[in-house]
């Protein structure tokens, strides 16, 4: 099975909470007729979006897990990676974004460029995406397609324009002008699967024209040919227009804005069309990765087929037959039988299934070539790894990953539950890095750490009904960090004379604050006061006592330590000696450093009304929140604020009740800022209570 | 607060603003990319290190557009001088400062009033100043300024404008204010006319404090880094 690289496309669909990313997907998938029912995501009849696989999916009505799926339209292969909106799932996102050639960004045509727009928009920039956007929701009240066209170019920096026009707008919407063949299209029949091409009505025919213009312009720049033939004050063929907006989308300088209404079954086929025409295929995108063998240089992978395989595990996935491993090859082909190297761990495996995902049904394949998006079955690895045959080394750039900012504790109810929740967790913790978990051993309690409440509320139900481990959760906690303002010294000796051989270690030196980075390590010994081999020993000692600080048992970080004298004795010196020593040596210090806590502070947006700016406002001041900034725009208006995570809990009931249910929000890690004198009495006050309890 | 000895450094001292608690309107006036914003920002900046609480209204500019030019002038500043602590000043800056965006189309008098009414009832952030940026003069008339200049001091706030003139526009007031703001030069006490001046561009202070300036009083605008200096 050879496969025509040029008839490949791999798209991402993502856009903000409930623009109706699933919908379409769903949508897309009926008329490439992979399946053959429409099932809406809050739909009636119980089915819920074939894309939205997982239990808790389909009940919350949200998207969680990024879902691959395979479809095909007029000759062209398209793989489309299904992500979510949430900005607590931001890593399945960023994940989803660097396997990808293309996206579609969907925005709704009322709420328009959205925060989490904003924040995909972002990503996709980083990851270099070409993309397309993808107006949705046209039939619902209030819709402004010119608007949300304008926004993309004022808030996102895009040279967004519109290469369609809606036929009414609204309840009204019947069809959409096609500004490139200059013809109105209807979509006919139940589901809207039959198009029919009509001429423009005579009441739009101006508009059109003057909006042909301002496209014809505003691409020109990306093909001479075309720019000669509009010298020339002739008529372009629609070949050549497609032509010049596939290369402006590619070189990332160009948007072309679709219209539609996914719901109402309008506009999805001559979006399938532009996903051919404009996005990439696999050859069209630069794609590096780092050669292992030869100090991490970056290389260009190939796309050829028939060079040596490099490709990407992104995604894992707890099926029922064992671990699903989701794959992107870069180059070279993957098959059935072969024995591919994971270069993370050396570790040789042997790919047994071969499979193409469809949300959870799936398709047994013998082997897929360069470019393409497939699934591998009981392939032991971590999300992340990328795998080589055995002629080359190399590995696909690492991934931005963000620290956790909050964490849980949970406790099994039984011991059944026990031995379920580890499972888990091992498996949570390779699907996705941002969720952490560890053992707390003062309190052998579990705990668990990520990104946002729901991100942690979904692991504890995904753990609940896939592991049947029903866990006790306590209170969320935030993920407070512990430094120091001011250079401070510290000499201390430690000594133990127990009988036999004793232990000794001098340490002495100073710590100081550390601007960038969390800790540095700085051996100034002259003379050998300290003999060499102890030195990292001291170096063990200060990283021990970084784990908790004194204040609320918080790591510290931002601290340089130096150490420029001590002393040893040749009998009672020891490796353990000069760690204990450490460990007194900066409890000394650090008393005196004047030691602060730090907490997370969150870029909060909230979007709503203008009549509730003034009680957005009031909420935020509320929760020691810094208003940065508002923004308004006719009846709407954005407030964007940093808020200490540790005040946002419950905000969006809150929110919602001073509302009337009309504003939503949106937060994301900003950074580590020192608690106010007040708070930071209370956390200390707290955490001395919480010890003498235990 | 303790950063008066930076805020004496500002060359832009000289013209003794925003010390006083009492309401002034000020007007700084230029040719398109002169430097208007990178003026205003910095009599912001001044205002702020004075104590001073300051929201900065942008009229058809982003949030974060407006935030650049504040984080690029401090961190110059920053450069410039030695801050002890350069954290606790970005963070005291952002504490005195807020930003309100509008879309053209949303600005209004009542609006900004209720909006101003709204922040200070509440205890969330009373402002000192004012600084207004892409106000549009060309469709304004006297009586809206008029408005603004009395709610300006029932709130006692300094107001900063900031206004556009063309080349071709040769309308011009008797103390020498050009269009479209020639008709309303005597509700300003302060006006500043940004001038390019071979490579530098000079602050020709038309009107202060309501009188004709003092001479002496000689500052540019350096182009390639925005910042004023002494002339």
């Amino acid at each position: 099975m050879k496969r025509d690289l040029d008839k490949v496309r791999n798209i991402g669909i993502s856009a903000h909470i409930d623009s109706g990313k699933t919908t379409l997907t769903e949508r897309i998938l009926f008329y490439t007729q992979r399946i053959h029912a429409i099932h809406e995501v809050r739909g009636k009849d119980g089915v819920g979006a074939t894309m939205d696989s997982m239990e808790l999916e389909r009940e919350r009505g949200i998207t969680i897990q990024s879902a691959a799926t395979y479809c095909n339209w007029k000759d062209h292969d398209i793989n489309i990676i299904d992500t979510p909106g949430h900005v607590d799932f931001t890593i399945e996102v960023e994940r989803a974004l660097r396997v990808l050639d293309g996206a579609v960004l969907i925005l709704c045509s009322v709420g328009g460029v959205q925060s989490q727009s904003i924040t995909v928009n972002r990503q996709m920039t980083r990851y270099k995406v070409p993309r397309i956007a993808f107006i949705n929701k046209c039939d619902r009240t209030g819709a402004n397609p010119p608007r949300v066209t304008q926004q993309l170019r004022d808030k996102l920096g895009l040279n967004a324009v519109m290469v369609q026009l809606p036929i009414g707008l609204e309840s009204d919407l019947e069809g959409i002008v096609d500004l490139v063949i200059m013809k109105a299209v209807y979509f006919d029949g139940d589901q809207g699967e039959k198009l029919r091409f009509e001429d423009i009505p005579e009441n739009m025919k101006a508009e059109a024209e003057e909006k042909r213009e301002v496209l014809l312009d505003a691409v020109s720049m990306f093909s001479d040919e075309l720019m000669e033939v509009m010298l020339e004050e002739k008529i372009p063929s629609a070949e050549m227009i497609r032509e010049a907006i596939r290369r402006g989308t590619l070189s990332l300088e160009f948007t072309p804005v679709m219209i539609g209404s996914a719901y109402k079954n309008k506009g999805v086929q001559l979006l399938l069309d532009a996903v051919n025409d404009y996005l990439p295929c696999p050859t069209d995108v630069e794609n590096t990765a780092l050669d292992l063998n030869n100090a991490e240089t970056e290389q260009l992978v190939t796309n050829n087929p028939a060079d040596p395989l490099v490709a990407l595990a992104f995604k894992l996935e707890d099926g029922r037959y064992g671990q699903l491993t989701y794959v992107r090859t870069y180059q070279g082909v993957i098959k059935k039988g072969d024995a591919i190297i994971n270069t993370r761990t050396g570790k040789k495996v042997k790919i047994g299934r071969l499979v193409r995902m469809h949300a959870d049904q799936m398709e047994e394949i013998e082997e897929a070539g360069a470019g393409d998006i497939i699934a591998l079955f009981g392939v032991d690895c971590a999300s992340g790894d990328t795998f080589c045959d055995d002629k080359i080394n190399l590995s696909m750039s690492s991934m931005h990953i963000p620290e956790p900012v909050i964490s849980l504790a949970i406790k099994p109810v039984d011991n059944k539950a026990q031995v379920n929740m580890s499972k888990a967790l091992n498996r949570f913790g390779k699907e996705d890095p941002t969720f952490k978990t560890f053992v707390d051993h003062e309190t052998n309690e579990t705990i668990i750490s990520g990104m946002g409440e729901l991100h942690l509320e979904v692991y504890i139900e995904r753990m609940k009904r896939e592991y049947k481990a029903e866990v006790e959760v306590g209170a969320p906690r935030v993920a407070y960090r512990e430094t120091i303002n001011q250079r401070a010294e510290f000499n201390y000796s430690h000594k133990k004379q127990t009988g036999g051989s004793g232990q000794f270690g001098r340490v002495g030196g100073y710590m100081e604050p550390l601007e960038e980075g969390e800790y540095e390590f700085v051996d100034a010994i002259v003379g050998g006061v300290i003999p060499r081999e102890y030195i990292p020993s001291c170096d063990k000692g200060f990283r021990k006592s970084l784990e908790k600080g004194t204040l609320t048992g918080s790591p510290i970080t931002g601290v340089r330590v130096v150490i420029n004298d001590g002393s040893y004795h040749a009998v009672d010196s020891s490796d353990i000696a000069f760690q204990l020593a450490a460990i007194g040596a900066f409890k000394e210090g650090y008393a005196k450093a004047s030691p602060v806590i730090k907490e997370p502070i969150m870029k909060v947006a909230v979007e709503g009304p203008s009549e509730f700016q003034g009680a957005i406002m009031g909420s935020i001041n509320q929760r020691r929140g810094v208003i940065v900034g508002t923004f308004e725009e006719g009846n709407y208006t954005v407030v964007e604020a940093e808020v200490p995570l540790a005040e946002m809990f419950g905000y969006s009931t809150v929110l919602r009740s001073l509302t009337q249910g009309k504003a939503e929000f949106t937060m994301e890690f900003s950074s580590y800022k020192q608690v106010p004198k007040s708070v930071s009495e209370e956390l200390i006050k707290a955490y001395q209570e919480e010890k003498k309890n235990k | 607060m303790g950063y008066e000895p930076l805020a004496n450094k500002n060359p832009l001292r000289v013209l003794k603003i925003g010390q006083e608690s009492t309401s002034e309107m000020g007007l700084v006036m230029a040719r398109p990319g002169l430097g208007k914003t990178a003026l205003l920002v910095q009599i912001a900046l001044d205002s702020i290190l004075l104590g001073n609480r300051v929201i900065h209204i942008s009229i058809g500019e982003t949030i974060d557009k407006t935030r650049a030019w504040y984080d690029d002038i401090l961190r110059y500043i920053l450069q410039e001088e030695s801050v002890s602590k350069p954290h606790e000043l970005i963070d005291m800056v952002q504490r005195h400062r807020m930003i309100m965006t509008f879309k053209e189309s949303a600005f209004n008098r009542p609006r900004l009033e209720e909006r101003l009414n709204d922040m200070i009832m509440q205890d969330i952030f009373k402002p000192n100043c004012l600084v207004i940026d892409g106000f549009d003069f060309e469709s304004t008339d006297r009586g809206t300024l008029e408005e603004i200049k009395e709610m300006a001091e029932t709130m006692s706030l300094q107001v900063w404008f900031s206004a556009v003139c063309h080349r071709e526009d040769k309308r011009v007031s008797s103390m020498g204010i050009p269009a479209p703001c020639h008709e309303v030069d005597d509700l300003f006490d302060t006006v500043i006319l940004l001038k390019p001046d071979g490579k530098k561009i000079r602050l020709d202070i038309i009107k202060h404090k309501g009188k004709a300036p003092e001479t002496g009083v000689d500052l540019d605008l350096d182009p390639t880094t925005m910042m004023i200096k002494k002339g």
